[in-house]
């Protein structure tokens, strides 16, 4: 029996699902499988998951070389407030900063919309004496005293989880420090999330609700990953065990474990990780990311192999899709958009005789309506199915046979008898309404970035990325479009193609004019300390970690940040030139313009540690069988019904070209290109689709 | 279906359009350099037909502005005739009779050509970094306030109006600043005018006549709908405010409902007084008809036909239809009471769909200044919110500004600008007004002089002797009040110095409540309790009659 440990598997918890992945490229295999989520007990299902991958390739426990994880246990954990008991130790006086946050409404038009749940109520938050000044000197000497009276009193409330977060504490954290040091002495089995640690940035009520958070989904966490841990190592499991953070690198159980809150979006990660690895492979500089699954979609810049990350995420929204409704954390995440628009998005007419599709979703359960599940309500699946994008006899490979007529149905009862129009026009709306509502979305999100999306390619996948891709991409102009192979289960893929990363933070605000330099230096010096450690742990050789330093800068006076790269090497009072014209450039790529006479100054100070990134090949070896299927017919907006060509992709080869209007159909989706594209199948059995426009 | 469109082509292309005044919403959001654009979304995009009437209005930013830019944009055509206009052109100007109301607001309107035509315009509003003149609401004239620009080409023909840009320039405080915002809002109606004509390039109109008809037509309709359903009648109500000096602000207002279509009068209020807490009829018109349509019909996407049937009137020279040179830069003082007089008036009709009033109507605002060690001088403005009126189905939101909706900013971030200590930032107690539904909570901020000069702090509030009140039964929010070292009052129009070492607590208004406090559920209340919103004394005293709780 071979025992070199050579194979890599990806687990994602999701929703519903557990995804694996499994690859040995040493072996030569790659296989995926699912098997539906266990909430009360995540690990049993990825236990039974990876036993079951094991005996279907043959192979061992002790063969597995590292297993990646992603999760959305966090992210539930918040959205469900299903999260610990947690206690708040602050300043006196601005104990509500925290429930007070940033006083606004997030609907103007909603005289009825509720406060965005606290996660820690008022008795619970509790003011100690002691204040640092903005500067970092002391303005009063920590209450010692009075916070061990307080923490007692939560303790016998019955907290979990503590969270301390003093004022100005990013500059300086002695007070934070000495307070965390008190706590574990007295309360040595509490858990602590401290702001300095959790996110030691500029904005007081960002980094309370950061630390809160941290505290909150801690205990599951912990709980959660001490059994994974213990479970993986009875089934023989001697590899690495590794998950993935928010913006798509990958860190230790350990790590995981002190900072759960920056896993709040390891899932959704790993699509857009999924995207950056195809996007290298294909040499594709400037791509958006287009996932479409069953509820939403994500759209995501790629850029130079690279996608966007941000440093603030919005969790647990009270409304999914209304920016405002939840708690702002300071974490890095993958800088991404997402929209109630899925292939179960439910289409209905509003009070005012329009057509409306999503953000209420058939899910999974009961589904659309072609499932035959129960569900009751045309939704974009069905529409898509009528229009011909889908072959009923061949949806999941043939597993499941759609229910045409039960569509036709629906869509008579919900929206042809109130619109009086005819079903195939109701089906062509639906379709169209999603694809102009995912437009806008994505224009809006390169817009803010002052980007135009003519300028990009587009990587569909997601089960309904592919069948969507097409109308998308020509209404956004974009020329060319990739749609990977395995496009249901791509993102799976981001797990084995992420590499270890720290992303860091130290805030200290002053002009540039006048930074101490020596601080910044010694900084960025224990921030890089810190992160080599970890990620020599992770076993990354010295020479191999790749640092990244930046800076959120501002012009003094203006409200928000941008963050800039800085030069490389020792920083000193020598590189302020330099340094303003890299703010320069950064502005006026984003705004297109500098202004003139107002000084710059920097809020944080940021590290982004890497190693490089794994590659992998997934090379498929094309099945010996026909490609063609019958022809049929299928609806594209401006050309109407066409008659277009069906191939089974498994069994295209490289090099194989077909004018649209063509449908290509896998297992988990399917991509119907129309008649001004023209498909190319790459080496890596992607298809590479050039979109003509007039003019 | 309205017209020519069906269904499914009216709900494309009227997203495509909302989607047009948006883009041009973040182009504005993320190029401005003024924190009040912002911090407190003051701003507005939209798009316009050729008559002048919106059509599409962006979706963030101050909700009643974008609809003023209408008036804006008619006033315009009343002074540049329709066929005066050339591609290329921008017209702004900053005058409150004309734009959003007072000088700080810059306005502009600009043609969209299609194949040659005139097919619509752009518009934008935005609140610039200085305009000039001097700040505050004991003003007497607008000459006091700064610079006012007439209707004037920012742009002809494509090109930059330098003379204008230069006697501009040299009238406010930060000409960089101020010329950069200029630019970035000329941008938001250049990126409006863009994405129009990729529109009709891509559906192949011709121009926006009969879609801007349909599209308006439904959003009239959806407003009449709603109107009809309500009773016929004349609906009173009338509330105060503390004013300017000894000159109370009264407002009087009578809501007529008669068949599909309303009209607020505010005859029988104050007249215009001699300070800045004037407003001028587009303030009114933007903040009347903001908070019926949240009543009214909440969800359908605003433009001109929302308007159509609903008349606001005041007569010449009272408080809200001030005349010129009437000083105005405090207007909000005036203009977000008619919230309150309008939904006191709506509780007879519909007391079900209203707020009680709201402590931050009008919103209060305070601005410290000062030299830090180095000399330099520092100025920091403290947004905070009072607490929203309560309605039939929650308590109201503590500490959310109502009918603005300016967030906070970050209390470490003025730390670390201006030589200020925030000591304490905490709801107050008790402020909420008692109802079935509590009115949501004010707070108190409590800053320090941490430097060895005395600091100047400017308060423009209101609601010291008039709180806000409850309805159905509710009882009144707490009022709002200013003390230094907790002894020394500060009223809540005034300059004072702050002393080195010295603190000024200033404490926001509470919400009215709504409903019998006696209902308040036992839970709610035993809640509220716990977590000190409301004394064991209010408790007993004030909702349970003074019975055991």
């Amino acid at each position: 029996m071979n025992t070199r440990r050579t194979a890599r598997i990806g687990v994602d918890i999701g929703g519903t699902f557990t995804d694996f992945v499994f690859h040995d490229e040493a072996r030569g295999i790659t296989r995926t499988g699912k098997r539906l989520t266990t909430p009360s007990e995540p690990s049993r299902a990825i236990i039974e998951g990876i036993e079951r991958l094991l005996s279907e390739t043959g192979s061992e426990a002790a063969q597995i070389h590292s297993i990646v994880h992603g999760t959305t246990l966090i992210t539930n954990t918040v959205l469900e407030r299903t999260g610990g008991k947690v206690g708040l130790i602050a300043n006196a006086g601005l104990t509500d900063t925290l429930e007070m946050g940033r006083e606004t409404r997030y609907d103007v038009d909603d005289l009825f919309q509720r406060a965005v749940p606290v996660i820690v109520p008022r008795y619970l938050r509790r003011g100690v004496a002691g204040r640092m000044l903005a500067d970092g000197s002391e303005r009063e000497p920590l209450d010692e005293e009075a916070l061990l009276k307080e923490v007692a009193f939560l303790v016998d409330e019955g907290i979990e989880a503590l969270a301390i977060c003093f004022m100005n504490a990013y500059r300086n954290p002695s007070h934070e420090r000495r307070a965390e040091q008190l706590v574990r002495e007295r309360f040595p089995e509490l858990l602590l999330s401290v702001s300095s640690s959790v996110a030691p940035e500029l904005r007081e009520y960002e980094r309370t609700n950061t630390a809160c958070v941290n505290a909150y989904v801690q205990p599951r966490v912990h709980g959660y990953l001490d059994r994974l841990t213990a479970d993986l190592e009875s089934l023989g499991f001697v590899g690495d065990l590794s998950i993935m953070l928010s913006g798509g690198g990958l860190t230790t159980i350990e790590e995981a474990k002190n900072f759960p809150v920056r896993l709040i979006e390891s899932g959704p990660a790993a699509g857009a990780m999924a995207a950056a690895h195809i996007a290298r492979q294909i040499g594709e500089d400037h791509l958006i990311s287009f996932d479409m699954g069953g509820t939403t979609a994500k759209m995501c810049l790629i850029e130079h192999g690279q996608p966007h990350v941000k440093h603030d995420f919005e969790a647990g929204r009270l409304e999914r899709f209304k920016q405002g409704s939840g708690l702002p954390l300071k974490v890095t995440v993958i800088d991404m958009i997402e929209i109630g628009a899925g292939g179960g998005s439910i289409a209905n007419v509003d009070a005012l005789g329009l057509m409306k599709v999503g953000p209420r979703s058939a899910s999974s359960v009961p589904g659309p309506v072609c499932y035959g599940r129960g569900g009751q309500e045309p939704t974009v699946t069905d529409a898509d199915l009528l229009l011909g994008y889908l072959n009923p006899a061949f949806f999941l490979g043939g597993e499941m046979t759609l229910q045409l007529d039960a569509v036709r149905d629906a869509f008579e009862r919900k929206l042809v008898a109130p619109l009086s129009i005819d079903v195939e026009t109701a089906a062509r709306g639906v379709q169209e309404i999603v694809n102009e509502s995912m437009a806008a979305a994505t224009r809006m999100h390169l817009a803010e970035k002052g980007k135009d999306p003519r300028d990009y390619a587009m990587l569909a996948f997601g089960g309904a990325g592919p069948v969507h891709a097409y109308g998308l991409a020509r209404l956004l102009k974009v020329r060319k479009l990739i749609v990977p192979m395995g496009a249901g289960v791509i993102s799976a893929f981001g797990f084995l193609v992420a590499a270890p990363a720290v992303d860091d933070a130290r805030g200290y605000l002053a002009p540039i004019g006048r930074v101490d330099w020596d601080q910044v230096e010694a900084l960025f010096r224990e921030m890089e300390e810190k992160a080599t450690a970890l990620l020599s742990s992770v076993g990354a050789g010295d020479g191999a970690i790749r640092f990244e330093r930046q800076a959120d800068m501002r012009y003094v006076g203006q409200g928000f940040e941008i963050t800039v790269p800085l030069p490389n090497g020792s920083l000193s009072v020598d590189m302020a030139p330099q340094i303003q014209s890299a703010f320069d450039e950064e502005y006026r790529r984003l705004f297109d313009r500098v202004v003139r006479g107002v000084p710059i100054e920097a809020v944080n100070w940021r590290l982004a540690a890497s190693v490089p990134a794994q590659s992998i090949s997934l090379v498929h070896a094309p099945i010996d069988a026909p490609a063609e299927r019958p022809a049929r017919e299928v609806y594209f907006p401006g050309a109407g019904r066409v008659l277009a060509r069906v191939f089974d992709r498994y069994a295209l080869r490289p090099g194989d070209v077909i004018a649209g209007p063509a449908v290509f159909e896998e297992r988990e989706s399917s991509f119907a290109v129309g008649p001004e594209g023209s498909v190319t199948v790459d080496d890596q059995s992607n298809l590479v689709v050039s979109i003509s426009y007039p003019n | 279906m309205t017209g020519k469109y069906d269904a499914i082509t009216l709900e494309i292309f009227w997203s495509r359009l909302i989607a047009v005044a948006d883009e041009a919403a973040t182009t504005l959001l993320r190029t401005a350099f003024s924190p009040i654009v912002r911090e407190s979304n003051d701003f507005a995009t939209c798009l316009l037909d050729v008559h002048g009437g919106t059509l599409a209005e962006c979706s963030g930013g101050i909700p009643a502005f974008a609809g003023l830019l209408g008036r804006t944009a008619r006033h315009f055509l009343r002074t540049f005739p329709i066929d005066s206009w050339s591609e290329g052109d921008c017209v702004i100007t900053n005058d409150p009779w004309i734009g959003t109301g007072h000088l700080p607001d810059v306005a502009m309107i600009a043609p969209i050509f299609h194949r040659g035509r005139l097919v619509a315009f752009s518009g934008s509003a935005a609140h610039t970094p200085d305009i000039g003149g001097s700040l505050g609401a004991q003003n007497k004239e607008i000459y006091e306030e700064g610079i006012c620009i007439p209707p004037m080409h920012f742009y002809r023909g494509g090109v930059r109006n330098d003379d204008l840009l230069r006697l501009f320039l040299n009238n406010v405080r930060f000409p960089d600043l101020m010329l950069g915002d200029l630019e970035a809002q000329a941008t938001a109606n250049e990126v409006c005018r863009r994405r129009t004509v990729d529109f009709l390039d891509d559906t192949g109109l011709d121009d926006l006549g009969d879609l801007a008809a349909a599209i308006q037509g439904m959003s009239e309709r959806a407003m009449r709908d709603a109107i009809r359903a309500l009773p016929d009648g004349v609906y009173r109500a009338a509330v105060d405010a503390d004013g300017f000096d000894d000159h109370p602000t009264h407002i009087a207002c009578a809501v007529t409902i008669a068949g599909d279509g309303m009209t607020v009068d505010y005859a029988g209020s104050s007249k215009q007084n001699g300070r800045a807490t004037n407003c001028t009829m587009n303030y009114t018109q933007a903040y009347s008809i903001y908070p019926i349509k949240c009543v009214l019909d909440p969800h359908t996407r605003r433009n001109e036909g929302s308007y159509r049937p609903v008349s606001i009137v005041a007569p010449e020279g009272a408080v809200m239809n001030a005349v010129r040179p009437s000083a105005v830069a405090a207007r909000h003082l005036t203009g977000h009471l008619l919230s309150c007089a309008i939904y006191q008036a709506l509780a007879q009709v519909v007391p079900d769909r209203i707020l009680a009033d709201s402590g931050g109507a009008p919103a209060l605002r305070a601005r410290i200044g000062g030299v830090n060690s180095e000399g330099e001088r520092f100025s920091a403005i403290l947004f905070a919110s009072a607490g929203m009126g309560a309605s039939s189905r929650f308590d109201g939101l503590s500490t959310t500004a109502f009918p603005t909706n300016s967030g906070a900013g970050s209390l470490e971030a003025l730390e670390a600008v201006g030589p200020i200590l925030f000591t304490r930032k905490e709801y107050r107690q008790d402020s909420g007004g008692a109802g079935e539904f509590r009115g949501g909570l004010g707070q108190v901020v409590e800053i320090e002089n941490l430097t060895t000069q005395p600091m100047q702090v400017m308060i423009i509030g209101d609601r010291e002797r008039h709180p806000a009140l409850g309805v159905a039964g509710g009882k009144p929010g707490a009022c709002a009040y200013a003390r230094i070292d907790g002894v020394t009052p500060v009223r809540l129009k005034s300059r004072t110095a702050l002393a080195p070492g010295s603190r000024i607590a200033i404490n926001f208004a509470g919400g009215g409540g709504y409903g019998d406090p006696c209902k308040r559920s036992a839970l709610a209340l035993a809640d509220d309790v716990r977590n000190g919103m409301v004394s064991e004394r209010a408790a007993r005293e004030d909702y349970r009659g003074g019975t055991a709780a």
